[in-house]
């Protein structure tokens, strides 16, 4: 096969080895992988083509199925099918039930507060759903990309808190990915637009997705991106236009509220159809069992615009916070799918006075920048091109004082990494250990505020009350990750805890997941091999079509190429079958039957090359 | 102070009086070498070290970019921090600010929100003067009461458009 590939004189074939490593976002919805590849960052497709991969996961006896299928079967087999499970990433029962939707799922409560959704392969908590979208984005790479990857920039909305980052960072373990970072939604977008425009200047990144809402302002400025504030709201999506949409169908057909699990889902998949169709038509006709009616574009927009109103709250705040007028901002960039409604595009266009960007497909843009800075961070860039992006914690991070209140340690929109240091005393005569409570919220009242962690620190030696100085150090890493530890400074006393979200996994429930991949290990070996044959049996096809059509007349008898052509079918029907010895040993009769081909192809180039060059140039 | 002083990370001369371009422009410069990203694969040790790195520029950042923090800190490389609470000698401009809070109160009762930008002038203006005398006195010898009540006011002006910030918001609601 090498020698079908002729290269120019002077021009490597083979770039130099490039460590693997790509971008994924990890979508409410839809996830993808990306990678640059020959200096490009593109979105890497399945055996089908297909880019977006639905973030859906049903579980089966015996099996496990990912995307398409899965999202397919969601309305069939609603207690087995799990989708939109980003929304439940880092979160407690209690939570969900504060989601304010119906989810139809069996939920019961794990080791630590985490709920897990009970199916027939037993109960699988939103850590191993997500694994399992990963596990398969892991082994569409390494098939496209020939190799083993050195790890992955995962995405995840700026406006993720401490617990939901974590149980992120779970998922890829389990998938067997290394994470080199994690990086916020609307950054990678920024890098996908500034790297393809070279742009300077105030950039607004308005991104609404299936399940989350952001919004970032970001200064560009000579290969440095600076996030100057980010907010958004982490239970607003286009998931929600859709719950509107069904909401008013149920009352229009005069619907009891309390539907089971298939029909939420029929219902749920008609909105969403209606709500894609009206990005084109004024008006679409809409039915359910009996019921018929037409839903308009101004209507569909009404519905949306108390959700609407939310996100362009949260962008005049972080415009606010990022200390800059609207004035300021030279573009605004459009990212998820659910900026394609029309509607949204018009109120953010008002909103900064500008039209916004959409040159890039909105549902990639964040796997491509994530590419990208995978590539960086893996080494492959140097000098000039490389990037750096300066992040922000979307949330302030504060400690327990006396009477119930947060005291704010790090405020929302510091960049990061970051540490900071608070000194406390003791406020009893020979108190000999103190509780830390370590908070994250806006709010002044620590029952308002998300409860991250608890530890004590103990052998203080006793003093009289205040007389005790114990400091406390918050440290913020670029994942954006918190450690905690704090110090009583006479005496050295010492205590430290690296955050673990109240809500996420245990240990046991940890170490009993890995067993769980390890188990799948087998299987997932056995993929990765058929889709490394694939894909080579795929690329000779290629090759050999592509010399075909150059040479083939010039240098091949009929009764050559008609062989030539049979191999090459036989190999195509093998390709969609699972059968990897098959498709081997016809890839290789393939490359049989084409080397004599190569070898003239090769001779024919040479004489032309020769032809080409002076004489005293050959001497040399 | 053990650790190197904030100017001297961006090679600057202490001084109130600050090119707030040309200080960004030094920090992306250095930020580029200890950025943890640098170092996404290095070994555990060198991790940690550009971690701490850049959250010790960051804070030199943060600190030098904002007026009032960075007036405090000149302060403090003088002659020692100032005591965190203390009674403050400065009955004119108490005053001032007892007239601050009753505007800034009555435009919140009435939600005038074109008030509150004529307000945010005002403060702007008087954050500017304040800023003025500061950088005028802040080094000479004999004139460090002076400064503090200064600093102060910087943190009084401050810590009230931090406010201003927060009616907007709630105006907005």
């Amino acid at each position: 096969m090498p020698l079908l590939q002729i290269a120019e004189p002077g021009q490597s074939p083979q770039p130099h080895q490039r460590r693997l490593a790509v971008g994924i976002d990890l979508g409410t919805t839809n996830s993808l992988v990306a990678a640059v590849r020959s200096g490009l960052a593109e979105p890497l497709a399945d055996s089908a083509g297909q880019v977006i991969l639905p973030s859906a996961v049903r579980y089966r006896d015996g099996r496990v199925d990912v995307g398409q299928a899965a999202r397919d079967a969601a309305s069939s087999d609603p207690f087995n099918t799990v989708i939109s499970v980003k929304r439940l990433m880092g979160r407690g029962l209690a939570d969900i039930k504060q989601l304010g939707e119906q989810l139809p799922y069996r939920f019961v409560e794990g080791e630590s507060h985490m709920p897990f959704i009970e199916t027939v392969q037993g109960a699988k908590s939103p850590v191993e759903v997500s694994a399992d979208i990963l596990r398969s984005l892991r082994q569409r790479a390494e098939g496209v990309l020939g190799g083993e990857l050195v790890g992955a920039v995962i995405t995840v909305p700026a406006y993720f808190d401490d617990a939901q980052r974590q149980a992120t960072k779970d998922a890829a373990r389990l998938a067997g990915l290394s994470v080199l970072r994690l990086l916020n939604e609307p950054t990678a977008a920024a890098v996908a637009y500034g790297l393809d425009q070279r742009a300077e200047g105030v950039v607004a990144i308005y991104d609404l997705g299936g399940g989350t809402f952001d919004i970032s302002i970001l200064r560009l400025t000579a290969g440095v991106f600076e996030v100057l504030a980010t907010g958004g709201d982490s239970a607003l999506g286009g998931d929600d236009f859709d719950h509107a949409i069904a909401g008013w169908i149920v009352e229009q057909a005069g619907l009891s509220a309390d539907l089971d699990p298939g029909t939420q889902r029929r219902l749920l998949e008609a909105a969403c159809a209606a709500k894609e169709a009206l990005s084109q038509a004024d008006d679409v006709p809409l039915s359910h069992g009996d019921w018929k009616g037409r839903l308009s574009r101004s209507h569909f927009d009404s519905l949306i615009e108390p959700l609407l109103a939310r996100s362009l709250k949260a962008c005049r705040r972080a415009v606010r916070d990022a200390g800059v007028e609207f004035e300021d901002i030279g573009a605004v960039v459009m990212v998820g799918g659910s900026t394609r409604v029309p509607r949204v595009r018009e109120a953010v266009g008002e909103l900064f006075g500008r039209p916004p960007m959409t040159d890039i497909d909105p549902d990639q843009v964040v796997a491509i920048g994530a590419a990208i800075q995978a590539d960086t961070l893996a080494g492959n860039r140097r000098g000039g091109e490389e990037l750096l992006l300066l992040d922000v914690n979307p949330l302030s991070l504060g400690l327990e004082t006396m009477g119930g209140l947060m005291e704010k340690v790090i405020p929302r929109n510091t960049t990061i990494p970051v540490a900071r240091a608070q000194d406390f005393t003791t406020y009893k005569d020979g108190q000999t250990a103190m509780m830390i409570h370590v908070l994250q919220g806006e709010r002044e009242l620590v029952r308002d505020c998300r409860s991250l962690a608890r530890f004590e620190l103990r052998g203080i030696p006793p003093m009289v009350a205040g007389a005790a100085k114990i400091r406390v150090t918050f440290q913020v890493d670029a994942d954006g990750l918190l450690g905690v530890s704090a110090r009583e400074l006479g005496s050295g006393v010492e205590a430290s805890i690296q955050v673990k979200p109240s809500y996420g996994l245990t240990d046991g429930e940890i170490a009993r997941m890995l067993q769980d991949s390890f188990r799948h290990a087998g299987d997932d070996k056995a993929a990765r091999a058929l889709r490394e044959l694939q894909v080579d049996a795929q690329r000779l096809l290629e090759s050999v079509e592509a010399a075909l059509e150059v040479d083939g007349a010039r240098l091949l008898s009929r009764e050559e190429r008609a062989a030539i052509d049979e191999h090459m079918q036989a190999l195509r029907a093998l390709l969609d079958g699972d059968d990897g010895s098959a498709i081997e040993r016809q890839t290789k009769r393939l490359t049989q039957v084409t080397d004599a081909f190569a070898a003239r192809r090769m001779d024919a180039s040479v004489k032309a090359a020769l032809a080409g060059r002076r004489l005293n140039e050959l001497e040399e | 102070m053990g650790k190197p002083c904030h100017f001297a990370l961006f090679d600057l001369q202490p001084a109130f009086r600050l090119d707030l371009d040309q200080l960004a422009a030094r920090y992306r410069e250095r930020v580029r070498d200890v950025h943890p990203d640098r170092f996404a694969d290095a070994p555990q040790a060198e991790q940690r070290r550009a971690l701490e790195q850049a959250a010790q520029l960051n804070d030199a950042y943060q600190t030098l970019k904002s007026a009032p923090r960075r007036a405090l800190y000149l302060l403090a490389l003088q002659g020692g921090e100032l005591p965190l609470e203390t009674t403050v000698q400065d009955p004119d401009f108490l005053l001032q600010q007892m007239q601050w809070r009753e505007e800034l109160e009555e435009l919140q009762d009435q939600a005038d929100l074109e008030g509150v930008a004529v307000f945010k002038r005002r403060l702007k203006d008087a954050q500017g003067e304040v800023e003025t005398r500061f950088a005028a006195c802040w080094d000479l010898p004999g004139q460090r009461d002076e400064a503090e009540r200064l600093v102060r006011r910087l943190q009084f002006l401050d810590k009230l458009s931090q406010e201003v910030r927060q009616l907007e918001e709630r105006l907005d609601d």
